[in-house]
């Protein structure tokens, strides 16, 4: 699969990398156990800084979608088991965040719900 | 005489070597760039597109047949040879440059505007088999020692004149007298001229990639056949170096000391191989692969260049890559074949300085070293 940066986006470079993995991991496209590119040789072929990538890189690390190692680069890791009680209601409120932001944005209940249908349908596989 | 057959051999090489490639670049050129312009792959399509290319293409293949004529009136009218070839070269290499940057200029009105994609594989970057370079590096260390060992054990053997040149025949036609500088000069030069080649070699193997999207698949695929092509092709000039000066260092010496009359005619061999596989080497990269995969990439069908390779604002006269954000070293040409280097990268710019230094010490220790052209065992 080949990611994009977009640069005439307001979205910043890191946050572009970052998110096209996510999604990647999420759809199935990068498999668990993947080895993504070194911070190099992807900085490298995106012509951008080294700090991009690598910010990138610890973002989806801090979200527990990567796995840095020294020697055998940067793997896909497989999605946790269950998550603890704290985080679950963290997320639980940003997704009320966003579901609240979105009905405010005009999208009607029942929109909010196919979008969620969709995106879990998307996540199954 | 020999000398005057040497350098008319030179002059068609050069001819054969640089104006052939320059004059197939329409035929190798990636789709969307026009002599070191990004102008998208429609416009690269369309007629004023076609019509540069078409008057650029007569325009210098008129001026490379004006040289060989005005060699040809040099030596009609007595002139020396080396002047005739002289004059041929130079004419070569304004035509060249002028011809292009006309070019280029014309082709800048096409430019497609805004800030390309940057695109790159999400998957870990393999840069093929690093054997040949590598090797071409292992042999480089081991050709220069030898070459340097050799001069070194038999430094205090040699006589007040050692052989410093020698001519078609292999036979030593100038002498200097013995220093450290002129008997050491050329095994230096057999170390650090391999090294500067298989150290090529082995970054072309990790240099950039730029790719197509959509259609990256074929368009990654053209680019990592390319540049492993590209790799091993100057993997084996290294090497082809490497044994080349080897030899010669080591036979410098032994027609010092007496042990030979002059080269082997091994050596001689090894100069037409070179230049067989030299020029062979280009011509096959060149219409096998085209610059960067560009003849392989065709299936990658309507996809857009992305990256540093389309961003026009990254370019200076579409030949000099500065990006001083991008760590590459090397990134492909947008006009010629293979890749140079990026001038906004302080690694870059250190190794280009390096290998000027290296060519330049060795010519500049080439012309100062005294030498006589009388042969003192005669």
């Amino acid at each position: 699969m080949v990611i994009l940066i977009e640069r005439d986006r307001a979205e910043a470079a890191y946050e572009q990398i970052a998110a096209q993995i996510r999604s990647a991991i999420a759809d199935g496209r990068l498999a668990a156990g993947s080895v993504l590119p070194g911070v190099r040789g992807l900085a490298s072929d995106l012509g951008v800084n080294f700090n991009t990538v690598a910010r990138a890189y610890r973002v989806l690390e801090d979200q527990g979608f990567v796995r840095i190692r020294e020697r055998s680069g940067v793997e896909v890791v497989t999605p946790a088991r269950q998550a603890p009680p704290e985080a679950r209601g963290a997320f639980e409120r940003e997704l009320w965040e966003l579901l609240v932001r979105m009905r405010q944005a005009g999208i009607p209940p029942r929109d909010l719900r196919r979008v969620t249908d969709d995106c879990l349908r998307r996540l199954e596989g | 005489m020999e000398s005057n057959l040497a350098l008319v051999v030179a002059l068609f090489v050069q001819l054969v070597v640089v104006g052939g490639l320059l004059l197939i670049q329409p035929f190798i050129v990636r789709r969307g760039l026009l002599f070191g312009v990004y102008v998208g792959e429609e416009r690269w399509d369309g007629d004023e597109a076609r019509s540069i290319t078409r008057r650029w293409t007569v325009a210098l293949a008129a001026s490379m047949g004006l040289g060989l004529v005005l060699a040809a009136l040099v030596v009609a009218i007595d002139g020396p040879v080396p002047l005739g070839v002289l004059v041929s070269v130079v004419t070569q290499i304004v035509a060249s440059y002028g011809t292009y940057l006309w070019a280029h200029f014309r082709a800048r009105r096409l430019a497609a505007p805004g800030a390309p994609a940057g695109a790159a594989a999400l998957v870990a970057d393999k840069p093929g088999s690093l054997l040949l370079p590598l090797a071409s590096l292992a042999i480089a260390g081991v050709g220069g020692a030898i070459a340097l060992a050799y001069a070194w054990m038999h430094y205090a053997a040699l006589p007040a004149q050692v052989p410093t040149h020698f001519g078609v025949s292999g036979r030593p036609d100038a002498w200097s007298p013995r220093s450290f500088g002129s008997v050491m000069m050329l095994p230096v030069a057999t170390l650090l001229m391999g090294l500067a080649m298989a150290v090529m070699a082995v970054l072309t193997a990790r240099a950039k990639r730029a790719i197509r999207h959509p259609g990256s698949a074929a368009s990654i695929d053209a680019q990592l056949r390319f540049r492993r092509a590209m790799a091993n092709f100057l993997a084996g000039v290294g090497i082809l170096t490497t044994t080349m000066l080897t030899l010669l260092s080591v036979y410098a010496v032994r027609t010092g000391l007496g042990l030979a009359p002059g080269l082997p005619g091994t050596f001689m061999a090894l100069v037409a191989a070179m230049l067989v596989y030299a020029v062979g080497g280009s011509l096959y990269l060149a219409f096998r692969y085209g610059q960067g995969g560009a003849r392989l990439e065709r299936k990658a069908g309507s996809g857009v260049l992305t990256n540093g390779l389309a961003d026009n604002s990254q370019w200076v006269l579409g030949v000099f890559y500065v990006n001083r954000d991008d760590p590459s070293i090397f990134v492909e040409k947008r006009f010629g074949l293979g890749y140079t280097i990026n001038f906004g990268n302080p690694r870059a710019v250190a190794l280009f300085v390096a290998l000027l230094v290296v060519i330049a010490g060795i010519v500049i220790s080439g012309l100062t070293t005294p030498q006589t052209h009388l042969n003192p065992f005669e």
